[in-house]
């Protein structure tokens, strides 16, 4: 779409090189935590094997833990890169319509309440609640305003349900108890420390026919990327791959934000390092920005509980303090697509 | 607490997100890390004299205090102080408390808040003599109550030596010494015959669940770490540097104990039905074989004249096999 003019390298290699990355980092995450585990011991108890605390840590909490975050990373980023190119706007990122705060009021009315510690699936259902009720509320709003969806609506009715949202959640946490405010601030700040089979199969179950139904969007996507009424003109359906594409995005930002709490900068950056790598083409972008994400996130949660011992770091932190660097080298490289 | 400040001013939604994280970290940090945060302030010797002119004492924050008589309007910000005050008969004294007392004594008394987040208002409005308070509360909120002539004490409460000694302060600033020193030797004589009732006994290996999600216990030095091995028990975070340490889910499935204790009571749901389904803690020896036991969180949460009872509750929880002596307060401190 942009005019470079360097050959980049075909799809396959590309997405076969993101899949070994993703790998590694799978394996690093196996391989890495509070407890030092052999290879040796690894393998046995990836095989069912060995030591049976050390098969627990392997099979029911470092495995599912990986595995969730790969698929939230992969969720998140090609969740910000579809609402980057239908909002044409390089600040656009999966929680720009309120949906974490839509999450964070589900979440935090189930810790006030003690539903949250008595009952383990009462918080991510809240969750996903909230962010879908949030996000019929934000499209509510913003097709009241016109006939059609105006993306720059959408957007502003995105950010003050947001700031209504968030301002409900600290109205809450104000007359709550500290245990229930630490309880909803671990929350917010996002972690994949309750990571398990069922919430992996759940995330995946969302993941696999999202991504078919973005793929399927991705050469109009392309084409609203250029502008609306060129879209129009080259023969999209214009409101349809909007509603489809904004509903398909936001339900999987919804589902991850349920399972792992927000984990920012993930949605916003890893799919503008993908375009400045190998350009904007959402055909090719939406598959490997998928693989990207979920190996930076996988390698941001090992970082997040290997580097400081039991202290989990949080692992939005983490996620900035190595991302933006590497964001800024990608940015600055001689060969940046943007250059 | 900043909190609210912080998030509205932020615009966009990332200033906001960064917002969140900053100030819930400062805010987790403090919480989690709770009383572990200021136990390098040493208490200062505190050599105490009680001239004709007042008292005159260094607290356990290292400030100097002074009282031109004994407290006789206190408002305390923190439950174990209160209950220390109604222990040694000083409850006529106490004049307002906050939202996390539960003792029915003091029950209609005004509250000043929360003992971290007090109004100083509410506090200056009740004209107390003396406020007692913990180690974490904020120096400018104490600089304020200072600046309005209320006379502010900080006490530490960590261990069982400093819960003595926080109980010879109280009965010392209410003029009840007598009292106060009456029972702390009752309190020690209920500390060794709980000791007397296990010392024969193997101990049982147990994590005491302060919170479980992140998972927190009590260090070998905090007074719950204490009043377990008092009771029979042996804490699988005993080499524990920090006095709250956040332990990794890896590490206790490592460690595998005997026996979970969870505090549980008003302000703390039992999360053991969730426990039984959560990644990690289901695969738990004591999980599996239902050995978890829960105690009061009020009596345990008290680093206050209650820590007898606290033990008591402690071993029954580790030695239910043995049968209650002496001192035993009656079971209906068990919820």
């Amino acid at each position: 779409v942009t005019g470079h003019v360097r050959v980049p390298w075909p799809l396959p290699i590309r997405l076969v090189v993101l899949t070994g990355i993703t790998a590694l980092s799978l394996i690093a995450a196996v391989r890495l935590g509070a407890v030092s585990i052999s290879v040796a011991a690894l393998a046995a108890a990836l095989a069912g094997r060995g030591d049976p605390a050390t098969v627990t840590i392997v099979q029911s909490l470092r495995l599912p833990r990986a595995l969730q975050a790969g698929l939230v990373g992969a969720a998140l980023a090609v969740s910000g890169a579809t609402f980057q190119a239908l909002l044409r706007n390089p600040l656009a990122e999966p929680y720009i319509l309120g949906v974490s705060s839509g999450a964070a009021v589900g979440a935090v009315l189930t810790v006030v309440t003690g539903w949250s510690v008595r009952t383990v699936w009462a918080l991510p259902v809240a969750a996903f609640a909230g962010a879908v009720l949030s996000m019929m509320l934000v499209f509510r709003i913003a097709y009241g305003v016109g006939r059609t969806l105006d993306t720059r609506v959408l957007l502003l009715a995105g950010v003050v349900t947001s700031a209504f949202l968030v301002a409900v959640v600290w109205l809450v946490l104000t007359f709550a108890d500290p245990e229930s405010v630490r309880s909803a601030i671990f929350w917010m700040l996002g972690s994949h420390a309750n990571a398990s089979w069922r919430s992996v199969g759940i995330l995946a179950a969302c993941f696999a026919p999202s991504l078919v139904v973005l793929m399927s969007l991705a050469r109009p996507l392309n084409l609203l990327a250029i502008g609306e009424p060129t879209a129009v003109y080259l023969g999209t359906s214009v409101e349809r791959t909007k509603l489809a594409a904004f509903a398909t995005a936001t339900l999987l930002t919804a589902a991850s934000v349920s399972v792992s709490g927000t984990i920012g900068f993930v949605g916003l950056v890893v799919p503008h390092a993908v375009r400045l790598i190998w350009g904007s083409d959402n055909r090719s972008l939406l598959p490997c920005a998928a693989l990207g994400g979920a190996a930076f996130l996988i390698a941001a949660d090992t970082l997040s509980r290997s580097l400081a011992g039991a202290n989990e770091l949080p692992i939005g932190i983490v996620t900035a303090l190595v991302g933006v660097p590497c964001f800024v080298w990608l940015l600055r490289r001689p060969t940046s697509v943007l250059r | 607490m900043g909190i609210g400040r912080t998030a509205r001013c932020g615009a966009t939604a990332r200033t906001r997100r960064t917002a969140y994280a900053v100030a819930s970290i400062a805010l987790a940090w403090c919480m989690a890390g709770s009383l572990a945060a200021c136990t390098q302030v040493s208490a200062r010797d505190t050599a105490a004299g009680q001239h004709a002119t007042g008292i005159d004492v260094t607290d356990d924050g290292g400030l100097a205090v002074h009282l031109p008589q004994t407290a006789r309007r206190v408002v305390s910000l923190t439950p174990s102080a209160t209950e220390t005050l109604i222990s040694i008969g000083a409850t006529g004294q106490i004049v307002g408390r906050t939202r996390y007392d539960v003792a029915p004594e003091v029950a209609s008394l005004p509250s000043v808040g929360g003992g971290v987040d007090p109004s100083v208002e509410a506090i200056v409005a009740l004209h107390p003599d003396l406020v007692i308070s913990w180690e974490i509360e904020k120096r400018e909120e104490r600089q304020k109550l200072v600046s309005a002539g209320v006379p502010v004490f900080i006490l530490r409460t960590q261990d069982t030596t400093d819960v003595f000694r926080s109980i010879q302060w109280i009965g010392k600033l209410t003029g009840h010494d007598s009292a106060a020193a009456a029972v702390a030797a009752s309190v020690r004589a209920t500390l060794d015959s709980v000791h007397r009732s296990v010392a024969t006994l193997p101990s049982r290996t147990v994590l005491f669940v302060l919170y479980d999600d992140p998972p927190v216990t009590a260090g070998p030095r905090t007074y719950i770490g204490q009043l377990i091995s008092l009771a029979g028990g042996r804490s699988i975070f005993e080499d524990a540097q920090e006095n709250w340490p956040t332990v990794a889910m890896e590490e206790i499935v490592r460690r595998d104990p005997d026996l979970l204790i969870l505090p549980i009571g008003k302000f703390k749901t039992n999360p053991l039905d969730r426990l039984r389904h959560a990644a990690g803690w289901r695969d738990l020896r004591a999980v599996r074989s239902g050995h978890v036991a829960t105690v009061p969180a009020d009596l345990l949460n008290r680093p206050s004249t209650s820590i007898g009872a606290a033990a008591w509750v402690l071993r029954r929880a580790l030695h239910p096999e043995v049968a209650d002596t002496g001192h035993a307060p009656a079971p209906d401190a068990t919820p």
